[in-house]
């Protein structure tokens, strides 16, 4: 497959028409060389991005049980919705007359969330759940500052994703990694002895990475209050909870939401995803501006607040992701419960059928997801699995994740799978876990199907080529 | 709707295997219960939803748009939107198993490839969430490099992206000054700044290395580049910005796009994802994500940024409008902008606005409007046309575009002059 920088010269000018256009500008500050990209006719830009779609996997070709990444289908309708002219061409400093439907639209969407959540206000400025935490971790030195106390640490249990140490520690907060316990949830034990007065926050992922409800998070908040920490909820994982508990009722502070997870906007090979932050009302007035406020029957947005953290972010979010999630939770109504009582129902069945094959990480019910260990199949075994995978038509598990886990297999399903593709997975997997005893070779070569083989990693990392150069033209791959 | 395929039948079956007898058993075997309503609206059929999402995007208004600010009303050629509908592209997620996403990762190659030759930078990460907290990665970056931590704003930079700015600087112990000196980290330039001037700014650059700082150049319109001189010739050290007028609607302030280069030697310490071209096991070309251990997956609390999802999607949106206007149709986009921002310009000057602008200018401008700017605004609006930002009292910031016909031109002139 050529790069689009190969594809020979070719007419190109039907999309804008052409003026006669005099540039008045000094030649100081004038672009001296053309502008070094091709130009390709529509004909051929169509078929090479085409043409690369095919050479990709997504929800819409199979199973894809990336664990963490809730990769549930994503409604075509929503997609529709989000692209109505009114969303789509509106200009974000249109005044509030013009606006009102996209405001009334987060207003709501806001009021749904604190509902499922059990917090008691929302923002949803941060682009990602990573730019949540990063918000999160901000508001709680503000609270910690307006109180006078200088805290320094943040505890995080080592099954987290590694998003909270990055976070807490861009934001000049030392982590504090607590083990994992025998049933894996955080050591309560160390937690007691580690939790100090320097404690500005724990930040827990509930269910956590192992797919496993923290059996003491009622006392872990109650320790973490007592003692001033604020308790963070990383909800990645809130799939598992919708209807069934609210992080809100379990003590928990703040909680930031994965759209693109939990209410199924498209991942979009990488994102763009929405990070939504709920918080408690004595934290609310952290929040970013502009908030979007009600009164009467207006909606506005409001720049008052003295004490907000500020912006995360130009304008106010990833609007069109909220279009979706929205539309996604209207969906669903009040019957929204049944989706994580099915996403809890399909790994626990896949997880009995898989955990005599291989070894059960924590052998407890599960939420929903499950971590696999494939370490009686040796070093590698993971990975090797993983592309094996592939050849029978499925998107692999997230590998090697958590760490804690050797030769991890992270496995969600989410609720919108079938019966009959669950027990095709099951199946491959178990012939993949025969073929290692048997004919081990064919696993470590695989994938066999894909568009390429297996990649080297190690060449691009230590011969970096990272974009095209113009000099490339001369010596261009076939 | 329902998006759940499993019947009576088989969730029988699937209880049986777990051994419960009913999905509510299952859930309260392990998490706590709510015992509360769910205070939701009711479930809607897939035809009720689509009439209730259009409803509320009816209550929208969309204008005549002469407004940009960080966001710009470019045309977007059809094949973007029918391209990027493709779910083996929108539905996949961060390429981690390589050999099932060479779609997406050749396109972020791609997508690197087309910013560093239109920044003229060496290296591009595969895309940051928007313009804004990717100048914030970039002061975070100078910081890290540089063992600083100061940072210097030129005068000029989009006022959101400052406070963003702001906000992280607060978060990571850093500070916003107004001086250059031997704590400066890095000295920050929008260019065209928020008032449309384009300035020379091999000066700025100068005095930045000479402090030790390194220079980074904001771009948010980046269709600038196709008639200006590239930041990586005058001198940037890192270009952070905005993509949004890359194939991207304006979608009320997002999904948009941040995007960051880099000179080599600054490429360990980039944020984010980043692909590079490799080999398989028959020697076949084929991409990867690579330099990962820079990255929180790998290097938790030492990572060089804690962002992990980005805009992948956008980048893609990005690459094939770039793809599809090509050197022809991306140069006409300029000259157009540049073309109707000048002719409005020089038309209002004729009836009595002053431009205010201290440099040359590209597609936005500033006027001092004769009497008040919100009473202007406020006319225009009633013809349908959305006229601009007011700074102040008597100060407007106008943008054009190529969609700004010029007959859209004619009607906000008459519609300002009174006639």
């Amino acid at each position: 497959m050529k790069i689009i920088f190969e594809h020979e010269e070719e007419n190109n000018t039907g999309h804008l028409q052409e003026e006669d256009v005099c540039i008045e500008l000094p030649s100081d500050i004038v672009r001296k060389e053309p502008l070094p990209i091709p130009n390709v006719n529509e004909v051929d830009v169509v078929r090479h991005y085409t043409n690369l779609s095919r050479m990709n996997f997504g929800v819409d070709i199979g199973f894809y049980p990336l664990g963490s990444c809730t990769m549930k289908y994503n409604p075509k309708v929503n997609e529709d919705a989000a692209r109505a002219e009114g969303f789509s061409n509106l200009h974000p400093l249109s005044p509030e007359e013009c606006t009102q439907g996209s405001l009334k639209l987060m207003w709501e969407l806001k009021e749904y969330l604190k509902d499922i959540t059990g917090m008691d206000d929302f923002s949803l400025q941060p682009s990602a759940g990573a730019q949540s935490e990063l918000l999160g971790v901000m508001i709680a030195k503000a609270h910690f500052r307006s109180k006078g106390e200088k805290r320094t640490k943040a505890i995080i249990p080592d099954s987290a994703h590694g998003t909270n140490p990055a976070t807490a520690s861009i934001c000049k907060l030392e982590t504090i990694t607590i083990p994992s316990d025998s049933r894996g949830n955080m050591d309560i034990g160390r937690y007691k002895e580690l939790l100090s007065p320097e404690v500005a926050l724990v930040m827990l992922t509930n269910p956590n990475t192992l797919g496993l409800f923290d059996e003491n998070t009622t006392e872990i908040s109650h320790l973490a209050h007592k003692n001033g920490t604020l308790m963070y909820c990383d909800g990645a994982n809130m799939n598992a909870l919708l209807g069934i508990t609210r992080p809100g009722d379990q003590g928990f502070d703040m909680i930031h939401l994965n759209l693109h997870k939990t209410f199924s906007t498209p991942h979009g090979g990488g994102g763009p995803g929405a990070g939504v932050l709920g918080v408690k009302s004595f934290l609310a007035e952290y929040l970013p501006i502009p908030q979007i406020v009600k009164r009467d029957s207006r909606y506005s947005l409001d720049y008052a607040s003295k004490k907000s953290v500020g912006r995360v972010r130009s304008f106010y979010g990833n609007f069109g992701m909220h279009v979706r999630a929205y539309s996604y939770i209207h969906s669903w109504g009040t019957q929204i419960r049944k989706v994580s009582e099915h996403a809890v129902l399909n790994a626990n069945y896949l997880q009995d059928l898989l955990k005599d094959t291989f070894d059960l990480a924590y052998d407890r019910r599960c939420a929903h997801e499950f971590v696999l260990s494939s370490r009686r199949f040796g070093e590698k075994s993971a990975l090797n699995i993983a592309k094996r995978l592939m050849d029978y038509g499925f998107h692999p598990p997230t590998i090697y994740f958590p760490l804690i886990v050797p030769e991890a297999l992270m496995i969600e399903p989410t609720e919108t799978e079938s019966k009959e593709t669950l027990d095709r997975f099951v199946l491959a997997l178990k012939k993949i876990a025969s073929e290692l005893k048997e004919h081990p070779e064919i696993v470590k070569q695989a994938p066999l199907s894909t568009p390429v083989g297996r990649l080297d990693e190690v060449a691009a990392a230590r011969r970096p080529n990272l974009r095209w150069r113009p000099s490339q033209r001369q010596t261009k791959v076939e | 709707m329902d998006y759940i395929p499993a019947t009576e039948k088989d969730i029988k079956e699937m209880l049986n295997l777990v051994g419960v007898s009913s999905i509510n058993d299952l859930v309260r075997e392990f998490i706590p219960a709510f015992r509360g309503k769910l205070n939701l609206p009711q479930p809607k059929s897939e035809l009720e939803l689509l009439g209730h999402m259009k409803g509320i995007a009816h209550t929208n208004k969309v204008l005549r748009c002469f407004i940009g600010a960080g966001a710009y009303n470019h045309y977007i050629p059809s094949a973007v939107s029918h391209l990027l509908a493709r779910g083996d592209l929108y539905t996949g997620y961060t390429p981690y198993q390589a050999e099932m996403s060479q779609g997406t990762l050749q396109a972020i190659y791609e997508f690197q490839s087309f910013i560093c030759l239109l920044t003229g930078m060496d290296v591009a990460n595969a895309s940051l969430y928007e313009g804004a907290s990717a100048l914030a990665e970039a002061a975070l970056l100078s910081c890290s490099y540089t063992g600083r931590d100061h940072i210097f704003v030129k005068e000029g930079l989009h006022p959101q992206y400052l406070e963003v700015l702001q906000t992280y600087c607060e978060g990571s112990e850093l500070t916003v000054t107004d001086k250059i000196d031997d704590k400066t980290a890095c000295v920050i330039a929008q260019n065209p700044d928020f008032y449309g001037n384009i300035e020379n700014m091999h000066y700025l650059a100068e005095q930045a290395h000479s402090a030790g700082a390194l220079f980074t150049t904001c771009i948010i319109e980046p269709t600038s580049l196709a008639i200006l001189e590239p930041p990586g010739k005058y001198g940037a050290d890192i270009v952070a910005g905005e993509g949004q007028s890359f194939g991207i609607p304006l979608s009320f302030g997002g999904p948009y796009l941040g995007f960051i280069a880099v000179k080599d030697f600054l490429l360990k310490k980039l944020p984010g994802r980043i692909c590079g071209m490799t080999t398989d096991s028959k020697g076949n070309r084929g991409f990867v994500l690579t330099f990962q251990a820079r990255e929180q997956h790998i290097r938790r609390e030492r990572a060089t940024s804690n962002i992990t999802t980005n805009q992948a999607l956008m980048a893609l949106a990005a690459t094939i409008y770039l793809a599809l206007m090509g050197r022809t149709g991306l140069t006409r986009v300029a000259k157009l902008s540049y073309a109707r921002a000048h002719l409005l310009n020089g038309k209002l000057e004729k009836v009595g606005f002053r431009n205010l602008n201290i440099k040359p200018f590209y597609n936005e401008f500033v006027v001092k409007v004769p009497g008040s700017a919100e009473a202007l605004a406020s006319r225009l609006l009633k013809k349908g046309i959305l006229g601009g930002v007011n700074l102040a009292e008597d100060n407007l910031l106008i943008c054009c575009t190529e969609m700004n016909s010029v007959q859209d031109i004619d009607d906000f002139v008459s519609a300002v002059a009174g006639d």
